[in-house]
């Protein structure tokens, strides 16, 4: 065999170089779009780091060095919107993870009206953030939104919440993270119990465990596995999510609601229409290429984690 | 023989009943009863916070302005079916509707093409560069940059001369697709590669390999590739936001709804609003209505392969 691949003959390396372009043939539309819309942009993005780069035609890029990136670390506005990003996911998270997961433990066997239900749970993943995004703007408007209409008509609140201001900001583009998300991991979850087999959990029952014993000992130890993914995908995405912040509050009321991801954005478009800025992409670039490093190293060290649980179990 | 078997059905049929009874019993007992209305009570909640938003959007599009600032009931007291009307030809969404379906349709076509071809070669071919290749479309799925990344994007279409048209757009949207890319390769090493075999030795290409034999067998993949590139461009807001920036009248639907918070006189505006948030979610309940078990089964497939 070694032999022969040595002594490769010509009409051979024809054949191989048919073979390599057939496949390029193959591969070429996907690449180009691929090097055009990921790789071009995330090499640029790196490059323009070390530049300072206006916009507006302020002319050529100025090569800085290190100094955007110690600009970042100087920024107290930036930490905020780190420590606001982890409020946020942290909110989202301890809100949906459990409810999705009693509403796929209510809704996993194959009954009727199950399919529906879960249906129903699932719409909002299927919907525009941004234009859900602005219908919660309506919805939680202080003085004309229907939310405080109908608390205030049930005696829960007697002022109505300004649900979009410094104070409330926050807990609304939860709430709304919530509504947006709880379908996706809801059928996640269900994905996850119906691998457990039901025989261990029947087997369980004869045992005599009880229906909370058997979700506690049986069904979450065995949804171990995809529960870390489940919680992965969480994690990850809470640090992308971007539009619903954009359209419901645009980052304010005084950056109060302003996460990592519409900072650096900010840097390179006006967040909304009535707002003027005057572009940075180097500093942008910093502020994101920061901005990931820290969403993938709490990826890693959520990963380590999980793999040390795993030794325990 | 036969009557032997009809007394061991009974005797298991006994056997079911017996097992049965008391499940019966335990449902009537108190605690189980509370759990089971608690339960009830609970998905009755999430279905119910689920489902407002969405019916305060279809049926507010119907209200006046008035009855949606100042509190009517839940239901619009009269049917303003001009709304749509104002939306459709004042607010110009005739055109961002063709815009949206335009973008979408060719999104989702790319897509599927570019995602099939590249998932095949990969999942059956060896070729040169194919390990570097894959481990750059590996790391491009975990670095997230965000948002970002539009402005490289927008340049180079600048450059391109495509950044006034939507051919641009439709490019900035369907992207690199690596996620799918390997969902579809995943899916084509599961078709056995003895049916590519025997096709090349009844003389087919590999195109013909790909084009008879592959795409029919991964249509169940093709199909999820399609639905969620269609629900990400159909729904996307920020990529379709900077890429017709320069060119307003090239604006999608999501877009052109948003913008309406902007408008001088938006406070006036909330029916309007609500009709063209309608009119963008309208068509993609329609998809869901039709397709929603691949919807759901698509998620799946790719949370757990991706």
């Amino acid at each position: 065999m070694k032999g022969q691949k040595r002594a490769i003959r010509p009409a051979q390396r024809k054949k191989i170089l048919i073979g390599n372009l057939q496949a390029y043939s193959f591969l070429l539309p996907n690449l180009i779009l691929f090097t055009a819309c990921s790789l071009y942009p995330v090499i640029w993005t790196l490059k323009y780091v070390f530049f300072q780069y206006g916009g507006y035609g302020t002319g050529e890029p100025l090569f800085v060095g290190w100094e955007n990136l110690a600009r970042v670390f100087r920024d107290r506005v930036y930490w905020e919107s780190v420590l606001h990003t982890f409020t946020y996911g942290f909110g989202k998270l301890i809100l949906i993870l459990p409810i999705a997961f009693f509403l796929a433990l209510l809704l996993n066997q194959q009954k009727k009206g199950n399919g529906l239900t879960q249906s129903i749970i699932f719409l909002p993943t299927i919907m525009s953030s941004a234009v859900m995004g602005l219908v919660f703007y309506l919805l939680f408007n202080a003085y004309n939104g229907e939310i405080n209409k109908y608390l205030m008509e049930a005696h829960i609140i007697s002022q109505p919440i300004n649900w979009l201001g410094k104070e409330h900001a926050m807990k609304t583009l939860v709430i709304t993270a919530v509504w947006g998300g709880v379908g996706n991991y809801m059928v996640y979850f269900i994905a996850g119990i119906q691998q457990v087999s039901t025989d261990v959990i029947e087997s369980a029952k004869i045992d005599g465990a009880g229906r909370l014993q058997s979700i506690w000992y049986i069904i979450l130890p065995m949804l171990g596995p995809i529960l870390k993914i489940i919680l992965m995908l969480a994690i990850t995405s809470a640090f992308n999510d971007i539009t619903n912040v954009m359209v419901l509050t645009e980052g304010g009321p005084n950056n109060a609601t302003m996460v990592m991801s519409l900072y650096g954005y900010e840097y390179f478009f006006p967040i909304s229409a009535t707002q003027a800025s005057v572009p940075q992409y180097g500093y942008g670039a910093a502020v994101s290429v920061v901005s990931a490093l820290i969403a993938g190293v709490i990826t890693v060290v959520y990963l380590k984690i999980s793999r040390r649980l795993d030794d325990i179990y | 023989m036969t009557g032997g078997n009809n007394g061991r059905r009974k005797e298991i049929l006994q056997e079911r009943k017996e097992n049965r009874m008391p499940r019966k019993h335990r449902h009537i007992s108190g605690a189980d009863a509370a759990a089971g209305i608690g339960k009830w009570i609970f998905i009755g909640i999430m279905v119910v916070f689920t489902l407002y938003p969405i019916l305060y959007t279809i049926l507010g599009a119907f209200k006046t302005n008035a009855e949606l600032t100042q509190g009517g009931h839940f239901l619009p007291s009269e049917w303003h079916f001009e709304n749509f009307y104002q939306a459709f030809v004042e607010a110009d969404f005739i055109r961002y509707t063709g815009n949206s379906i335009l973008v979408s349709t060719a999104v989702t076509l790319l897509a599927v093409v570019t995602c099939s071809m590249a998932g095949f070669i990969l999942a059956r071919r060896t070729f040169f560069g194919k390990k570097l290749l894959l481990s750059l479309y590996t790391a491009m799925m975990f670095v997230s940059l965000g948002s970002v990344t539009l402005y490289p994007i927008y340049e180079l279409l600048q450059g391109l001369k495509i950044n006034k048209s939507l051919v641009g757009l439709v490019i900035a949207l369907t992207g690199g697709q690596a996620a799918n890319v390997f969902l579809v390769m995943g899916f084509t090493r599961s078709i056995p590669k003895e049916l590519d075999e025997a096709a090349i030795m009844d003389g087919c290409s590999l195109y013909g390999v790909y084009r008879r034999i592959v795409v029919p067998l991964s249509k169940p993949i093709l199909a999820v590739v399609a639905l969620f590139a269609f629900r990400n461009s159909w729904n996307d807001y920020i990529t379709s936001l900077i890429m017709t920036i320069a060119v307003p009248r090239l604006q999608t639907l999501t877009v052109a709804v948003v913008q309406l918070k902007y408008s001088v006189n938006a406070a006036a505006e909330w029916h309007i609003m609500l009709a063209g948030a309608s009119i963008a979610i309208l068509p993609i309940l329609l998809v869901y209505t039709l397709a929603h078990r691949q919807f759901i089964a698509g998620l799946t497939a790719g949370a757990v392969k991706g």
